[in-house]
């Protein structure tokens, strides 16, 4: 346990080493807040697929050692100087994108991308070596240290060990289609990629009143949970030898009204662009990539297609979150159902494993009790 | 009347050639069809597309032209709403009114047009022309570079009994087509900061329309500096030569406007300068629209660009909903509300037509007028 105020505070960790290497519990050192900083005992996190970006898929990252984890919940341990929002006690959720509140992109309605982008970051070392903070975040510790502009305070009945993948993957997924889609009522929609940001991303377009809901995946295992989440044809692009959009244009009389890509390929980006109907057919972008370009030919567009795309669902992050736990504690909202595995921070490994291999939704790791 | 009328058109016998004024047969109109006497026609490039780029090579011989307005001449059976005499400009994009497209308030492309088939020429079973016995083919349905045209009624537009043909006719494309990018598919704001790409007559209207939006910051974009004076009589307050910069465009457009424009809007029809365009707007809500047109290529972007908040769109026609769109656009023009006779650089007869043709082609126009039949 750590004592509030201390220099060099010890906990547990899991500590990126190196790409491709497994993870290791650690003891690590945790640096008491500064200013604007909060403290957090993160309760527990679900492993998203963008913490294994850099372990995993892509090569050359220079910021190992690290302690990834981005999408928990916990509760405040202690603030720093000049914090006023958040106490002691305080259960929280840290966000990947900030909300100064401020800014030219906090104050348009239309953006969620806070440009103050404050990273604690060298607030954790081990073994004499300071830890990057993935995402400015780190949630596979049992404490880390965050931004007061990167924080979530959230309802206090709400329980951690679920709401904590409110903190990535269903916002972005559930978003992209409520906020940035803006899917209507009675509208076809196909949701390409059924991880956990499609499956959100299925549960907002049932939400947001579609009639149909079309998922497309080349593994036929994930179409049982996209049924429960509200999708209603199931596609696997492996059964057609003509270009999926082709199969999806027939399907539906000319093209989806909304398409939605959960995947972060390029080619399915185009895929689903191509899936829409002219004249007002829209696409979202809600998978990531640094790399690779879009492209599509000309006439899709001036044939009246849009092509957009978002983060963390269009949600404004601080503000946000709260009211996704609220939804969900009224019950309008489902998380418990992306559970798929529960496993404590010593075996985080198998939590890797079960996600490249793509034989979990969520795996939520129980990172810390809460007293 | 139910004759066939012998009349001058300039024909387009094969891809890469001048036209050739021949006298033409033009059936008389059918069931739901109007025989229209063309006065006066703009030449766009969309004729010059299919005349030399187009990959369609099968499209010929055909009577070019899409920018025109005429006088109703006669009218076949089922056409009620129109009578001889009424001035008239063709569409080639229909407005038929019950298609789903017609009743979404969001688009404008009616599917029950020509255009269906194919988007360039009507096939030979549709088209009402014949020169030398062969069948001649209407292109984009319209054919305004005839002394006589047929076009369905669900693609020809009323107009202001006084509008002065030689004009409005410009409102049968280039015009619409820019200044609809603006004001419907971008939805250019009041105060908003936009960058259009490429001074033709459809750019420099789309400049027209932002400014008429609100736009407090129009920056043109044109590799030939010569364009910039024309833009700044229509609004454009800034002046961007690509060939002159040392850095890409996009990020030069970035620097100038903290971060990259509200509204981008490409008028060239060429895939790089697309990129560049869909590229320039700000992350967070700037929004690029492709204008410009071409079936050559794909266009290519990094989809980071999505992610971070642009939105990319394009439009036909300027998004008008045809029918509906171009009488009004006639009218504001009769109210001074919008500018036409800026855009006229020169004018000649019909019998002329290769030498606007050429105009064309080296940039030294930005709209001819073809007279056709004078009023």
């Amino acid at each position: 346990t750590l004592t509030c105020g201390c220099i060099g505070d010890k906990c547990r960790a899991a500590v990126a080493w190196g790409h491709k290497q497994p993870l290791v519990v650690e003891e690590i050192e945790v640096f008491p807040p500064r200013d604007h900083e909060i403290r957090i005992k993160v309760v527990a996190t679900g492993m998203c697929h963008s913490d294994l970006y850099f372990l995993v898929d892509c090569e050359g990252w220079s910021g190992f050692p690290a302690v990834l984890g981005h999408e928990g919940a916990g509760i405040v341990e202690s603030v720093g100087p000049h914090v006023t929002k958040f106490r002691p006690g305080d259960k929280v959720i840290p966000v990947p994108i900030t909300q100064c509140g401020e800014c030219r992109f906090c104050l348009n309605p239309e953006s969620n991308l806070c440009v103050k982008v404050e990273v604690p970051g060298l607030s954790h070392t081990c073994k004499g070596q300071t830890l990057v903070q993935f995402a400015g975040i780190s949630t596979f510790s049992e404490y880390t240290v965050v931004s007061e502009v990167a924080l979530a305070k959230i309802n206090d009945s709400a329980p951690l060990e679920t709401v904590c993948l409110l903190g990535c993957g269903i916002p972005t997924g559930y978003g992209a289609a409520i906020n940035i889609a803006k899917v209507k009522p009675g509208s076809t929609c196909a949701v390409f990629g059924l991880g956990a940001v499609g499956l959100a991303a299925v549960m907002g377009c049932k939400a947001a009143g579609a009639t149909r809901i079309i998922v497309i995946d080349t593994n036929k295992d994930k179409f049982e949970k996209a049924k429960v989440f509200g999708a209603t044809d199931f596609v696997n692009p492996k059964d057609h030898a003509r270009p999926i959009q082709e199969v999806l244009v027939e399907m539906t009389n000319g093209g989806v009204d909304f398409s939605l890509e959960c995947v972060g390929n390029v080619d399915v980006m185009r895929s689903a662009f191509e899936s829409c109907v002219k004249g007002w057919g829209v696409s979202v972008v809600v998978g990531y990539t640094e790399s690779g370009e879009v492209s599509t030919l000309p006439m899709q567009l001036l044939a009246g297609r849009t092509w957009k795309g978002c983060f963390f669902g269009g949600y404004k992050s601080v503000e946000s979150v709260p009211k996704l736990v609220d939804e969900y504690m009224a019950k309008k909202l489902k998380v418990d159902e992306f559970v798929s595995h529960r496993l404590p921070l010593d075996r985080i490994n198998e939590a890797v494993d079960l996600l490249v291999q793509g034989k979990s939704i969520r795996t939520v790791l129980e990172i810390s009790q809460v007293q | 009347s139910a004759t066939v009328i012998k009349c001058r058109a300039a024909v387009a016998w094969e891809p890469n050639k001048p036209l050739v004024m021949e006298e033409i047969e033009v059936a008389p109109p059918g069931a739901h069809e109007i025989r229209i006497k063309v006065v006066a026609t703009g030449l766009c490039h969309t004729d010059l597309y299919h005349l030399f780029e187009s990959k369609k090579k099968e499209g010929f011989p055909a009577v070019l032209g899409h920018e025109g307005a005429g006088i109703v001449e006669s009218v076949g059976p089922g056409v009620t709403k129109f009578k001889p005499g009424d001035k008239v400009i063709p569409l080639f994009i229909s407005q038929c009114g019950e298609c789903k497209f017609c009743r979404n308030p969001k688009t404008n492309l009616c599917e029950k047009g020509w255009s269906n088939e194919r988007y360039d020429v009507m096939s030979d079973d549709m088209s009402s022309f014949t020169c030398k016995g062969k069948t001649i083919l209407q292109f984009m349905g319209t054919s305004t570079f005839s002394e006589y045209t047929v076009v369905n009624e669900i693609a020809v537009a009323k107009i202001h009994d006084s509008a002065p043909l030689d004009k409005v006719c410009l409102l049968g494309c280039g015009i619409s087509t820019g200044y609809g990018a603006a004001v419907n598919t971008a939805k250019v704001e009041p105060g908003s900061t936009c960058a259009v790409f490429g001074l033709g007559a459809v750019g420099l209207a789309a400049v027209m329309g932002c400014k008429a939006a609100g736009a407090s910051r129009i920056i043109a974009v044109d590799i030939n500096s010569d364009k910039f004076e024309k833009a700044k009589v229509f609004g454009a307050t800034d002046f961007v030569n690509p060939t002159e910069l040392s850095k890409p465009v996009s990020q030069v457009l970035a620097e100038m406007t903290n971060g990259g424009v509200d509204f981008a809007l490409e008028c060239v029809g060429n895939v790089g300068v697309m990129r560049s365009a869909l590229e320039s707007c700000t992350k967070g809500w700037g929004v690029s629209v492709l204008v410009g047109w071409t079936d050559m290529y794909d266009f290519s972007a990094r989809p980071i660009q999505l992610i971070t908040g642009r939105t990319w769109k394009g439009s036909l026609f300027g998004g008008f909903k045809s029918k509906d769109g171009v009488p009004k656009l006639v009218d504001e023009y009769m109210a001074q509300k919008l500018k036409l006779d800026d855009f006229i650089t020169h004018t000649m007869p019909l019998h002329q037509i290769n030498d606007a043709i050429e105009l064309m082609k080296h940039g030294k126009c930005i709209r001819t007028i073809l007279n056709v039949c004078p009023e």
